[in-house]
């Protein structure tokens, strides 16, 4: 990945492929990337792909 | 060449055209924002946070420092700008996140998100980052090695 500290710079977003995630525990919704996903409001790790 | 990295560590890669700087990301994670969508990044703990600058010396310390500092420490989030933005060709620094990165010297900077690849100089061409327990496995670079505390 190529992204700028403070004002990166991505031209090509739409490439990334991100998966949907809901929080088992919150209810939060967002979309991630990695392997080892986990709620960014509550730090649970209890969480399910939406697609 | 292997560097150890502790929790606290960055490890400075200088060439005599550019620098780079790496810090693990202790398996935090990361937002990546654009105008439209907020992508969470999420990381191991062997993960590596890259930064590449085309200056050298304590002036590019600095300021690989700081945008590590920012976005690891204080956890700015990463803003993207769209391909084009008036913006780009000033920005100072780019960076990369995840367990492998490869230097390349013929991309426009930040226009490569799905892979990766991170712009640095032609000096740094095919230099690769990657993680490793503890700290980082750097190939193709024949530079120095500065390492000072992250605080």
């Amino acid at each position: 990945m190529c992204t700028v500290g403070g004002g990166p710079d991505i031209g090509d977003v739409e490439s990334i492929a991100p998966k949907g995630y809901i929080c088992q525990d919150c209810g939060n919704k967002f979309k991630g990337m990695g392997r080892r996903p986990r709620c960014p409001s509550c730090q649970s790790r209890n969480v399910k792909p939406t697609e | 060449m292997n560097i150890p990295l502790e929790d606290d560590e960055v490890a400075y890669l200088c060439g005599r055209t550019g620098t780079l700087a790496v810090v693990r990301t202790l398996g935090q994670f990361f937002y990546l924002d654009t105008d439209s969508d907020e992508i969470v990044i999420f990381t191991d703990d062997d993960d590596l946070l890259v930064a590449s600058t085309f200056e050298v010396g304590e002036r590019a310390r600095r300021g690989l420092f700081c945008t590590l500092y920012l976005i690891r420490e204080m956890g700015s989030p990463l803003i993207v700008l769209p391909k084009g933005h008036p913006a780009s060709p000033r920005l100072k620094t780019v960076v990369s996140v995840g367990e492998k990165t490869r230097i390349k010297c013929d991309i426009q900077a930040g226009t490569h998100p799905e892979q990766d690849v991170l712009c640095g100089t032609g000096e740094l061409d095919g230099v690769e980052v990657l993680s490793a327990p503890g700290g980082a496995e750097v190939k193709n670079f024949a530079g120095v090695v500065i390492k000072e505390k992250l605080h």
